[in-house]
């Protein structure tokens, strides 16, 4: 009841003045995203580290600052790649590189550092390389657990939709 | 005036505000910290032979020429290692041109170092810990073979970068047919 009356006192006009500014929040997140992907050539810039394979460098909920670029790959470098049938991008190191004079193709073929064989295996069947038109980008800077609510959230799909309940009702009813 | 949670978020975001800069400030300013490694690499022989080892995935690895290298590494890196280091990825790559392939690098050899203590290197007469071959089959017109030892450091937080530590010419000779 006090919620309606809150409601009647702010009038329409109010109302309408906060549901603009949530989506104007909403969607200034979602400029700066797509503007980051651009920037870096890579069409997700942060991930978050989901399995143990490249321990003890990167844990699970490290989050990874990745830059693609147009360059061709060199070993050594951690890369972050996405075989097409695959849902899942994987964070591994190069560990050869082959690159064709003629077409400028790279085969590439990589490895996790806590694994004890190369990653032919987690490839689609058959293929032994994977390409530069594969990989998402290549890890230039990390924040340890800084992504664990990421995972916390994805594990229990509840605490996702409460949080972001709670924080449309909380906009819709703060007063600056 | 202020409720608490209005409080609790004003608290909250100027703590957040801070461990970002604190975050771009170690970021930027750990590979400035001086560290002086030493390193040396040397290379006993390079022997090749047909068919092994063999790889599950790669049916064609029966037939190719693989590469077995004889090396000595001499390194001290316990001065890289810094309050914000988290572990050094050292590894020797060999870099070699092939005829239609302008750059090949395999990576032959790594190691993860984790504490000081494991930071001097001493290998004597060790052998590649990973299959050297060509793209294709043979060695055949493969020239300009390189053996370089490079050290990622791995940060507790900050930066990703590669340092070329030493570097050696090598030649990668053609299998000699069994007798």
């Amino acid at each position: 009841m006090e919620l309606v009356a809150q409601f009647r006192k702010c009038g329409p006009r109010a109302l309408l003045l906060q549901g603009l500014t949530f989506i104007s929040v909403l969607t200034s997140a979602f400029m700066i995203w797509k503007g980051l992907s651009l920037f870096t050539n890579s069409e997700s810039p942060v991930v978050v580290v989901l399995s143990g394979s490249m321990e003890p460098a990167y844990h699970r909920g490290d989050i990874l600052f990745l830059h693609n670029g147009y360059s061709p790959i060199e070993v050594g470098e951690v890369v972050v790649y996405k075989i097409d049938d695959k849902p899942i991008p994987i964070v591994h190191r190069v560990m050869k590189v082959h690159t064709e004079t003629a077409t400028g193709r790279q085969y590439l073929l990589t490895k996790g550092d806590n694994n004890n064989a190369d990653d032919r295996g987690l490839y689609n069947p058959g293929q032994l390389w994977i390409q530069r038109d594969e990989i998402i980008g290549r890890v230039k800077g990390f924040v340890p657990y800084a992504g664990m609510g990421t995972i916390w959230m994805n594990e229990y799909p509840q605490l996702k939709t409460g949080l972001l309940g709670a924080l449309c009702v909380l906009s819709l009813f703060s007063n600056d | 005036m202020y409720n608490l949670l209005q409080r609790l978020s004003g608290v909250l975001s100027f703590a957040v505000s801070v461990l970002m800069a604190l975050t771009v400030l170690i970021a930027v300013t750990t590979p400035l910290i001086p560290s002086s490694p030493t390193h040396a690499v040397a290379l006993h022989g390079v022997k090749t032979t047909t068919g092994r080892p063999m790889d599950p995935f790669d049916k064609t690895s029966r037939a190719a020429e693989h590469a077995r290298l004889t090396f000595d590494v001499d390194a001290d890196l316990t001065s890289m290692f810094n309050w914000n280091t988290k572990l050094l990825f050292a590894y020797i790559a060999v870099e070699f041109e092939a005829p239609g392939f302008e750059t090949n690098k395999v990576v032959i050899w790594d190691r993860i170092i984790r504490n000081p203590r494991q930071a001097k290197l001493r290998l004597r007469r060790h052998h590649n810990k990973y299959s050297l071959r060509n793209f294709g089959l043979t060695f055949e017109g493969v020239e300009a073979a390189n053996l370089t030892l490079y050290i990622n450091p791995v940060p507790y937080l900050g930066l990703m970068y590669d340092r070329p530590m030493h570097s050696i010419p090598l030649t990668l000779p053609r299998a000699t047919p069994a007798a």
